[in-house]
């Protein structure tokens, strides 16, 4: 069965007509065509498909398109701004926490959300909250060490 | 040091679009007309088969369902092994046929049998669901030791006893006597476990065929996208090679899984010329699971003998190593040439001898993962010297100081068939001690005993061969192709460059890294380079990457297509100057007539070629553009010490790593920030396999971990910050003097980890994966 | 692995024993069963859905009885294809013991599971056969009992 959906992806506004049973990963990377966003596993362990659903960090393989109905939808897409990155995309390339590229979305996304109620994370709340993101290529040092220099450019310090 | 050139930390071009989700890989991209494509698997391990595809055919949305029979109809060719391993017996391994498409009979829980094409991706899983399989179940053998008994069920007819091969390296008579004289033997058996590789982004290809041209094209997640199109163009036939375009786009991590030529790709490919449209498939992780090759799996007991100083007299290492149901496009190297010629590690052992039964089993092909053969190596010799240590009362340490390689020994020749070129082993060694306060264990053991834990520190001073690899010796030992790079220099008029790479990046930063050897090389701005890979059309024939050979190979290969270009330029430079050839000077992007102060700089010379007004064409020749091929003269021998240290909960049998030293010798290093995060991935995906990852079957061969609920993968709370550093002997046989740091922490972690958890817990008797469970019956056996 | 479980039953062995061969009776019990039909004298066929971990799925089932022992015992086995979500099989003996007026019904049953029910549900399975062996059997005490259990003679599943 199809219905429509609409919601605010990235600030705009955008509807489309999906079968029922659309994830709203599929809504983003199918209809939308914001292939940022990751699918990488069938399980919703990996988290690869992170976004903010009305400011929230969801595993986007976790939810219908359709419960997203008139949303506030955020992904990678919509962080950089006039082609500068927000500081948590630079932390993560400066620091090198990222490889492959594939989980990166997802950790960014992830990282975030953690900033957002933790403006100061340590060490170990950083590594805690990641426990819903996987990455095979970095170890997770680089990414702890970008989400710690990120929250800090955040805070607005150096 | 340049601010962007060799040995700066210069943060990665790739990342922009990463970091901003504007990645292209082989999922993201969609071809007009496209199809979707679902497989049609084995639930069952071994059985014979029948299908019913009517009722898939006559789905909505169907455009086609072809099986095995189709396949083999169209005589499409079976996937093969690329090196032929020669057993004992000096009879090649055995290599049954492995179609596409199982046609009637399937060997492994996801053997694939059909694929179903249909308008949309749900509707090919839809009606993949109605393909009705009459299964006649086949005794199934899932353990090495099940598949070897008398009388068990045989897998391939052409394998008899489910051998693959029985292989030996080494001096078993030498070895014997060896041991004859030993005042002390250490024994261990021990099990590599099995892995599942699970890069995060799984495998998906889209194959297309055009019918006006007959060209097809396949889009897939390949680390080697040149040796693809070799594959199915020369064995599987599906197109001939100047017919095929492979490309390798962004690819989401590979560790070795995205090397192999699977059905998937190859039945996609297939089904694309079949129905004259594009055909998708990307894999679920539940068929990633299933289908992509698993690593590891090794049994083996293994014996080490020394004198009463504690030299090791000799080692005697006997493997059985699990190929899975068919050969995988590299398996057979695995336990054999990448496996037994690293039982030498970092030590003098005067003696060594080791035979390897490859098995085959009604499990998921095996084949190389990340180190491939050489992280089985290190994790059999680390663990024997640490019970050798224990056994004789000589701290681990000193056992292995005594027993090094000596600096001033190299080149040293191995007694299973290498030669190291450089090293210094005892300068990692005490780099890696010291940072990792070694002296002041005792007094942290005992903090740890007042809170009721035990606390562990083990070494692992691991060694690989890398720089795969030299063309003539892997040629003289079965493989099939030379392993050899390419690398390609072109010069656009403007004076911006072009850099072309036969190896593939997907996650390594190659387009950095070469960037910065080309900027460095020959003096071009490091933003006026691309680094161009993975596509077949666009780079020179390449082998690829995996065996930490990209910069070792690769980049040695850039550095023969730069000398060409100086050579070239410097040609053009004295036409242009009036000067003679061999006054020109070429340093830091200036070609100057030595001793005068008339130069050009290399875009102004770049521009002139592609402007030759008045060349003397039968002299100089316009345009400035070289290809460079190198076959390295020898592999590279990355070594190093890696320190962890652990506490365990003897009430849980929890492990918690609270320090990690790694001090490892790459050579030279170009871009140390890349060097460090492969360093830290590398060791995650050791401590992975040391305490978290087992692939378990059932009895009847179903995979029981075949989820991420099941399978535990490293996460971020399982590992602690890294200190990692690293000293420096180059390469002295290629140009750049580097060695290769991909595995490195994959193959050193998994020994540290077992002998801090075996120094905390006083018992060498305990397999990994150490979980809690695993590390709680070994204290309360 | 084997689940075991007993119920004590207030009518005589013989009826039991019937029951446990009646189609009608044994369609009823069976967790998930939308049709059951005797195609043989010791084989049924049955339509059953049924969902393990993560994974629901339409099985066509082929249910046997062997081991004929009236009316002290007989084995139920089964084998479930559900297509692209794997199969299952299983068996249970099942015996049955006069105890005073009543009868005292065991079971051991044992479920193997194969293809995807195998990959993501094998952590759940003991559970999933637990349950399943405890509602067919609780059943089967609804279906045959004329009067309401009391509450001591409920199921008392266990794992060995």
């Amino acid at each position: 069965m199809s219905v429509n959906v609409s919601m605010n992806v990235n600030g705009r506004a955008v509807c489309g007509e999906v079968e029922d049973r659309t994830l709203l990963v599929e809504f983003l990377r199918e209809n939308l065509r914001l292939t940022g966003t990751h699918v990488g596993c069938d399980t919703s362990q990996c988290g690869a498909c992170v976004v903010h659903v009305d400011g929230r960090s969801v595993k986007a393989c976790t939810m219908l398109a359709v419960q997203a109905e008139g949303a506030e939808v955020t992904t990678i897409e919509g962080l950089a701004q006039d082609g500068k990155l927000h500081p948590m995309q630079e932390a993560f390339r400066e620091n090198h926490g990222l490889q492959c590229g594939f989980c990166t979305p997802g950790m960014v996304m992830s990282a975030l959300d953690l900033v957002e109620r933790n403006p100061d994370p340590s060490s170990a709340e950083v590594r805690e909250w990641l426990e819903g993101n996987l990455c095979r290529c970095t170890g997770y040092h680089n990414i702890v060490k970008s989400i710690l220099a990120g929250a800090s450019a955040m805070r607005g310090g150096s | 040091m340049a601010e962007n050139g060799i040995g700066a930390s210069v943060p990665r071009t790739e990342d922009h679009r990463f970091l901003t989700g504007t990645g292209s890989y082989t999922d993201d991209s969609n071809l007009p007309h496209q199809t979707y494509a679902a497989f049609v698997r084995s639930t069952h391990a071994h059985a014979t088969v029948a299908l019913d595809t009517s009722a898939a055919a006559a789905a909505p949305g169907v455009v086609a369902v072809l099986t095995g029979t189709d396949l083999a109809g169209d005589q499409v060719g079976s996937l093969i092994c690329g090196w032929v391993v020669t057993g004992k017996d000096g009879e090649p391994h055995k290599a049954p046929p492995h179609p596409a498409l199982a046609a009637d009979t399937v060997r492994h829980v996801g053997d694939a049998m059909a694929i179903v094409v249909a308008e949309s991706a749900r509707a090919a899983r839809d009606a993949a669901e109605l393909v009705k399989v009459d299964y006649t179940p086949l005794p199934a053998v899932v353990s090495m030791r099940d598949a070897l008994a008398e009388g068990a069920p045989q897998i391939h007819a052409e394998a008899p006893g489910n051998l693959c091969y029985d292989w030996e390296i080494g001096d078993r008579a030498a070895t014997d006597e060896a041991f004859g004289r030993a005042r002390h033997v250490a024994r261990l058996d021990l099990v590599n476990n099995r892995l599942i590789p699970n890069a995060m982004e799984p495998r998906a290809a889209i194959g297309d065929y055009n019918p006006a041209t007959g060209d097809y094209t396949l889009r897939l997640t390949s680390q080697n996208p040149h040796i693809h199109r070799l594959v199915l163009a020369a064995f599987v036939q599906i197109a001939p090679e100047h017919k095929l375009h492979v490309i390798a786009p962004d690819v989401g991590g590979g560790f070795g899984s995205k090397i192999f030529i699977y059905q998937e790709e190859t039945a996609v490919l297939w089904a694309a010329g079949k129905i004259g449209r594009p055909v998708k498939w990307t894999a679920d992780r539940s068929e990633s699971f299933v289908a992509d090759a698993h690593g590891r799996d090794h049994e083996t007991h293994v014996e080490l003998a020394l004198d009463e100083g504690g030299r090791f007299l000799g080692l005697r290492v006997e493997t059985r190593a699990n190929m899975g149901a068919y050969l995988s496009t590299f398996a057979s190297c695995v336990p054999s040439y990448l496996y037994g010629t690293l039982l030498q590690g970092q030590y003098t052992t005067e003696a060594i001898y080791c035979e390897v039964k490859a098995v085959f089993t009604n499990t998921t092909p095996v084949d190389a993962l990340r180190g491939a053969g050489r992280p089985e190596a290190t994790y059999l010799i680390e663990r024997i010297v640490d019970q050798a240590a224990h056994d004789m009362g000589i701290d681990p340490a000193e056992l292995r100081r005594r027993n090094f390689i000596p600096a001033d020994a190299f080149p040293y020749p191995t007694k299973v068939a290498l030669e190291y070129d450089s090293g210094n082993y005892g300068l990692a060694l005490d780099r890696a001690l010291e940072l990792a306060d070694y002296n002041g264990f005792a007094a942290r053991r005992a903090e740890s005993e007042a809170k009721g834990r035990l606390r562990g520190i083990g070494l692992s001073a691991y060694i690989e061969a890398c720089g795969i690899a030299p063309s003539q010796v892997v040629g003289s030992l079965g493989a099939g192709v030379g392993l050899w790079e390419s690398g390609g220099i072109r010069f656009n008029p403007t004076g911006n460059v072009l850099v072309y790479t036969g190896s593939h990046s997907h996650g390594q930063g190659h387009e950095t890294t070469f960037a910065q050897l080309v900027s460095d090389y020959l003096g071009v701005p490091f933003e006026n380079i691309e680094v161009v890979h993975g596509d077949t059309e666009k780079t020179p024939f390449g082998m690829g990457t995996y065996g930490s050979r990209s910069l070792a190979v690769g980049g040695s290969a850039l550095v023969k297509a730069m000398d060409k270009i100086i050579a070239k330029g410097r040609k053009i430079a004295a036409f242009s100057l009036e000067a003679s050839e061999e006054d020109i000077e070429f340093s830091g992007g200036d070609f100057k007539v030595a001793g005068t102060d008339r130069s050009m700089n290399i875009a102004e010379v770049a521009f002139s070629a592609y402007v030759p007004h008045n060349y003397p064409l039968d002299e100089l020749e316009p345009g400035l553009e070289e290809t460079g091929f190198y076959d390295p003269a020898n592999f590279t021998f990355p070594a190093g010490t890696h320190v962890c240290e652990v506490e365990v909960d003897p009430e849980t049998g929890t492990t918690e790593i609270v320090h990690w030293v790694a001090v490892d010798d790459f050579g030279n290093v170009i871009n140390p920030m890349i060097v460090e995060g492969q360093v830290h991935g590398g060791v995650a995906h050791g401590v992975g396999q040391a305490l978290l990852e087992g692939c378990a079957y059932d009895a009847d061969g179903q995979l029981v971990t075949g989820s991420f609920m099941d399978y535990t993968m490293p996460r971020a709370d399982d590992l602690p910050d890294l200190t990692v550093e690293t000293t420096c002997t180059p390469c002295p046989h290629n140009p750049l003097g580097v060695k290769g740091c991909g595995e490195a922490g994959a193959i050193a972690a998994p020994a540290a980890v077992m002998n801090a958890i075996t120094h905390a817990l006083g018992t060498g008797a305990i397999d990994m994966p150490a979980t809690p469970q695993a590390v709680w019956r070994a204290l309360n056996q | 692995m084997d689940i075991t479980g007993e119920y004590r039953i207030p009518l005589p062995r013989e009826a039991v024993f019937a029951a446990l061969n009646d189609p009608d009776v044994l369609g009823r019990c069976i967790p998930g069963c939308e049709a059951l039909e005797q195609v043989d004298e010791d084989e049924y066929s049955a339509d059953v859905v049924a969902k393990i971990g993560p994974v629901k799925a339409r099985f066509q089932a082929t249910i046997t009885v062997s081991n004929l022992n009236p009316p002290e015992s007989y084995t139920l086995s089964g084998e479930g294809r559900g297509g692209a979500a794997g199969f299952a099989s299983g068996s249970a003996d099942v015996s049955l013991e006069t105890v005073d007026e009543d009868t005292v019904l065991r079971y051991t049953a044992s479920i193997r599971p194969g293809g995807k029910i195998a990959q993501v549900g094998s952590r759940l399975m003991g559970g999933t056969a637990r349950k399943l062996g405890a509602e067919f059997f609780s059943r089967f005490v609804e279906v045959v009992t004329p009067a309401p259990l009391s509450d001591e003679r409920g199921p008392a599943g266990q794992e060995e």
